[in-house]
């Protein structure tokens, strides 16, 4: 287990927008890129590497870091892209920084969904031989999931005051996309309401193992087996590992922690993740969703979702909330946060992330 | 100043290699219309569709056994826009727990009224048992097979 006391988060930004012609994939990164090193407040000093999380396809460009990499401050510094969530971006570089290996990192994640058909290339993440020639998409395997909570005696008449409580967290969340975007096609059981807004997200944090605003208490990431068929269907398993790790390591209980920004594609994601990670007995994350202010303030994916910026994401809005700089959606003055992050292929790999204010 | 777009898509081809495990089950599938196991050295449970390994033990599998051809629906959704090659919609699709088998397989589901799709809805709700259903002339392929409420 790596110790990952001592590493701070110095600066953080998001920028969630839709189809915006007037920059480009690079412009938008260099922006968000820039406000977290601003909002570090030491420029570019020190800043030996970058460590980022981007995928080829949903970039639409080959090798897309030797295009993009640039624009996140990666010119004569020791870059690395994690082709994964920007949760598990954060992670690899904690564990540069506790290797020795770097000082001080930027780590960016980004996706823009308004410059490719979110379904289509959704399909192509799956398997080639059992999976791709019946059309599976990512949403499909998140209305398994919730068809299955559900038969397993989820609370589901909380699923209305849930998503009542997430909405209106969205529209105040000064950060969410309040115009454009597009949701897809829901599958049964899922509704409109419950989909992700798909968007234009870059997410950016400045880290170092000095003392700085925000301190990183544990991490832990976890996976699922490759085949969807042999994972507990609504149980996240993976997710359950993750969280008991980072805890263990934070030396905390899940009922230490003010405040959870969890990610997840759908509403019924979001519920099965807080039963996951521990804050919800089985059946009850729809209810805590629905009740407990303190699980996504952010407003979660109905506030915008662009893979793989979206582990990341929650890392941001938690740093936000523990320095009090959340805007209109701030909860109290929270000291402990648990962010967490999944992979874009049916959520197979989780990090969770614990912060505390420094 | 109109703001410049460019239009892209990526068409690359690909030949991927089912593997022979793969290969023996869709083998299967097309000369024999049955869907096989294999089952996992170290834990012992019949893994479906068979495969070479065990990724939760990390183990090589050995014994192949026929699965089926009843089931046990785990949980479905029905979807309700179109993909090439598949029935018009709405379709179901279902994780089915084979009889004999400790995973569950992906499939679609047919035979079922979908008219109104809250009670069709309902009905699977109560996870029915199952029967594999195959195609008139199966090619070796995992669209060959679909479930059938019994």
């Amino acid at each position: 287990m790596v110790n990952v006391d001592g590493v701070y988060i110095e600066g953080a930004a998001i920028e969630l927008s839709w189809a915006d012609s007037r920059r480009n994939l690079m412009e938008l990164i260099y922006d968000t890129v820039s406000k977290a090193v601003d909002d570090a407040g030491q420029g570019y000093d020190g800043i030996d590497s970058v460590v980022l999380a981007a995928q080829d396809l949903v970039d639409g460009r080959s090798l897309s870091s030797m295009v993009t990499a640039p624009a996140a401050g990666a010119y004569l510094r020791d870059e690395v892209r994690y082709s994964d969530d920007g949760a598990g971006a954060f992670a690899a570089a904690v564990a540069r920084i506790e290797a020795g290996e770097s000082e001080r990192t930027i780590v960016a994640a980004w996706g823009r969904a308004s410059e490719h058909d979110v379904e289509e290339l959704s399909r192509s993440l799956f398997d080639r031989i059992f999976m791709a020639p019946l059309g599976l998409e990512e949403l499909h395997v998140s209305a398994l999931n919730a068809q299955r909570w559900r038969i397993d005696g989820g609370d589901d008449g909380a699923a209305a005051a849930a998503q009542a409580r997430r909405g209106a967290a969205a529209r105040a969340n000064p950060r969410a996309l309040h115009a454009g975007g597009r949701r897809s096609t829901p599958a049964y059981p899922l509704r409109d309401e419950h989909l992700p807004l798909w968007a234009d997200a870059v997410a950016a944090v400045v880290i170092s193992g000095k003392p700085s605003g925000v301190k990183l208490r544990g991490m832990g990431l976890s996976s699922e087996p490759y085949w969807l068929g042999d994972r507990g269907l609504a149980q996240a398993p993976a997710l359950r590992r993750a969280a008991e790790r980072a805890l263990a390591e934070a030396k905390l209980d899940v009922g230490d922690i003010d405040l959870f920004e969890i990610d997840g594609m759908t509403l019924y994601d979001e519920a099965i993740a807080l039963e996951a990670i521990g804050l919800a007995p089985k059946g009850q994350g729809m209810r805590a969703l629905a009740e407990n202010p303190r699980c996504n303030p952010s407003g979660g994916s109905a506030a915008g979702y662009g893979v793989p910026a979206m582990g990341l994401a929650r890392i941001v809005e938690a740093t936000l909330q523990l320095q009090g700089r959340a805007g209109t959606i701030q909860q109290g003055k929270p000291r402990t946060a648990l962010a967490s992050g999944l992979s874009v292929t049916a959520a197979q790999t989780h990090t969770v992330i614990i912060l505390e204010a420094a | 100043m109109d703001l410049v777009t460019i239009e892209g898509k990526w068409a690359f081809n690909y030949t991927y290699f089912a593997g022979e495990s793969a290969s023996r089950f869709f083998h299967e599938l097309r000369e024999n219309q049955r869907i096989m196991g294999t089952r996992c050295t170290k834990c012992k449970r019949l893994l479906v569709p068979a495969r070479a390994y065990c990724d939760t033990c990390m183990a090589p599998t050995d014994e192949w056994k026929e699965v089926g051809p009843e089931g046990t629906l785990e949980t479905f959704t029905i979807i309700t826009t179109a993909f090439p090659g598949l029935p018009a919609p709405p379709i179901v699709m279902a994780y089915v727990t084979l009889d004999g088998a400790d995973t569950a397989l992906i499939n679609l589901v047919h035979g079922l009224d979908l008219s109104d799709i809250e009670a069709a809805a309902q009905k699977l709700n109560t996870l029915p048992r199952v029967r594999v259903k195959f195609v008139d002339e199966p090619k070796g392929r995992i669209t060959d097979f679909s479930f059938e409420l019994i």
